[in-house]
């Protein structure tokens, strides 16, 4: 295993103020605090390779998880290895082998081209210069830098400027990437492009990623593994696939008919009815797909059937909004 | 980690000439803005003579070291004043992630230009003003390098508190800017416990008074001793910005390297 955390543990001391200037004012002379448990007992493994998606709401501990373990801070209690090495014992050590893009943070310098602070981090990364123009070369094919490689970062667009930074963290070569939020911000085709760009990553590398993202395309299209966070505790750990077909154990059923709808079943409900068309939704707790198809086919006559699951984005949404429907409630494992 | 430096300074100079004429404006605004004390030293001393054993030229000095001294930790160090909203803003991170030192990471990568116009001031007014000698020459680069230090190792300490009390932006800066004002005055105005402050907790005697004394007056004892104090101070700095990091809580405020 690459990776393997165990009984992590993460908590923060947070003032709290009362309303108002009294309690502003209060607050000078007696100061209360709340603690906030940012990260619960949350313990995984990840093996070399694997492209991992770290999901959760906000606030839920995701980035607070990606910060103890790639050494930025501190867990209260609970193990970490990374590579084989304690990323609080040896920091400087384990960064020279993982890389790292915080969509909110930008490593590149805002004035200067892209390509000169690639030449700094060839250097902070102890790369001779022939190593770094030759990965610069590299990774300027790879990421298609070329026609902007040159100009200030400011200038860049935000789709640039994101692929300049999943560059900027490849300079050295690492094991592992850690991305947090990396297509924040962008459009749909610069998300498809970026999302590409990774994936190609990991099938000629070998890189191992480990993914936060509020998007659903980026954990559908990239991973096949997710681990689920919410109030600092891992709720799911499990396939990609898995999770969107079982947990969520619905199905959308689209028909056409030749007359008005005629069904009346426990568990599915009426999302729209036309006078030749219907949506449907399954409850696969509380119905079997075969009673319904039984039902409409009794009912109905039937030109034409579609069924699909539940779109990832309406997954994602139901673990952030916690519901219990559809066994969301049998997550807690 | 020489090699790093010596790129920050490159990459510094060539962002800041992004913006030419900004760069010259706070070099020669600063220089010239320096120089006005000049004439206010000069009528006072016109006035009074001498204060305190101190005459126009060992204020001159004063303000060469000072100016100097604090242009290097500018221009070189630049970052130090600025690590409180590192600290508050979670700004660390992109540090933290790096295989390099992590304190002289943090303070070289920022270049504050107008410190080139105190650096330059400071070096022209130790030349045009001073009885030039070889031991003198030779002092006061060395003294003024460790006068940046000095002022570095007050910014780290005193903005490491961000760390313990949540922002210490504001107490950070006073102290930085009493020091840097302090500095400027003969430190034989000072009397009683304000002296004690001036060797301690605001340490202008050791980041100039005693520096210029040095130079006006070498000795062995004096300079082991500075060099001491010095360390302990640097020390003091490096301890509590390591204790500081175990409480570093990070955040994802926006962010972006100017």
């Amino acid at each position: 295993m690459i990776l393997e955390i165990e009984g992590l543990n993460k908590s923060f001391r947070s003032p709290v103020k009362a309303a108002g200037l009294s309690g502003q004012v209060r607050s000078l002379v007696k100061r209360e605090y709340r603690e906030i448990r940012a990260v619960r007992d949350v313990s995984f493994s990840v093996p070399r390779g694997e492209m991992l998606a770290f999901i959760g709401p906000n606030g839920a501990g995701k980035s607070t998880t990606i910060k103890l373990i790639t050494g930025i801070l501190y867990p209260d209690s609970g193990s970490i290895s990374v590579l084989g090495m304690d990323p609080h014992r040896q920091r400087k050590a384990l960064s020279l082998r993982i890389g790292t893009v915080f969509g909110q943070k930008s490593q590149l310098w805002y004035h200067l081209p892209a390509r000169d602070s690639f030449d700094l981090l060839g250097s902070i990364y102890n790369l001779s210069a022939a190593e770094t123009a030759r990965r610069v070369a590299e990774l300027t094919q790879v990421f298609e830098l070329k026609d902007f490689l040159d100009q200030p970062v400011r200038k860049l667009s935000l789709g640039q400027r994101i692929r300049c930074e999943i560059a900027a963290s490849l300079i050295h070569s690492p094991e592992i990437l850690f991305l947090d939020e990396p297509s924040i911000g962008l459009d749909v085709v610069v998300k498809a492009r970026i999302r590409d760009l990774i994936k190609r990553l990991n099938e000629e590398s070998g890189i191992t990623v480990f993914l936060t993202s509020h998007d659903a395309g980026d954990i559908e299209k990239l991973c096949r593994r997710v681990i689920v966070i919410n109030e600092g505790t891992a709720v799911w750990d499990g396939s990609v696939k898995e999770m969107k077909y079982s947990l969520l154990n619905r199905r959308i059923i689209d028909v056409k008919l030749e007359e008005e709808l005629n069904l009346d079943l426990e568990g599915v409900t009426v999302l729209k009815s036309r006078p030749y068309s219907a949506k449907l939704e399954a409850d696969l707790n509380r119905v079997d797909m075969r009673e319904v198809m039984e039902a409409l086919i009794r009912h109905n006559t039937i030109q034409d059937i579609n069924v699909s699951t539940i779109p990832m984005e309406e997954v994602i949404a139901h673990i952030y909004e916690n519901r219990t429907a559809g066994g969301v409630g049998t997550w807690e494992a | 980690m020489v090699r790093i430096i010596g790129k920050y300074i490159r990459f510094n100079l060539a962002a800041a000439m992004e913006y030419r004429v900004s760069f010259l404006v706070q070099v020669l605004g600063m220089a010239l803005n320096n120089s006005a004390f000049i004439f206010f030293w000069l009528l006072l001393f016109e006035k009074v003579g001498e204060i305190n054993g101190y005459g126009f030229r060992e204020v001159m000095l004063l303000w060469s070291l000072t100016a100097a001294g604090y242009g290097i930790n500018e221009v070189f160090l630049g970052n130090g004043r600025f690590l409180s909203p590192i600290i508050y803003r979670g700004e660390l991170d992109v540090y933290l992630l790096q295989p390099v030192p992590l304190l002289p990471n943090i303070l070289c990568s920022r270049m504050n230009t107008s410190g080139w116009g105190d650096l330059a001031y400071g070096i022209v007014l130790f030349l045009l003003s001073q009885e030039l000698t070889p031991l003198r020459l030779l002092l006061f680069p060395l003294l003024c390098l460790l006068a940046a230090f000095l002022f570095s190792a007050i910014n780290v300490l005193y903005n490491s508190l961000t760390f313990y009390m949540g922002n210490a932006e504001n107490l950070a800066g006073s102290v930085y800017n009493m020091v840097l004002m302090f500095a400027t005055y003969p430190g034989t105005i000072f009397k009683g416990a304000s002296t004690w402050i001036m060797h301690t907790l605001l340490p202008a005697a050791l980041v100039i008074w005693i520096p210029t004394e040095l130079i006006l007056d070498f000795s062995w004892e004096k300079g082991l001793l500075l060099l001491g104090a010095d360390g302990l101070m640097i020390l003091l700095a490096i301890l509590l910005f390591r204790g500081g990091l175990k409480r570093y809580a990070s955040g994802n405020r926006m962010g972006t390297r100017l």
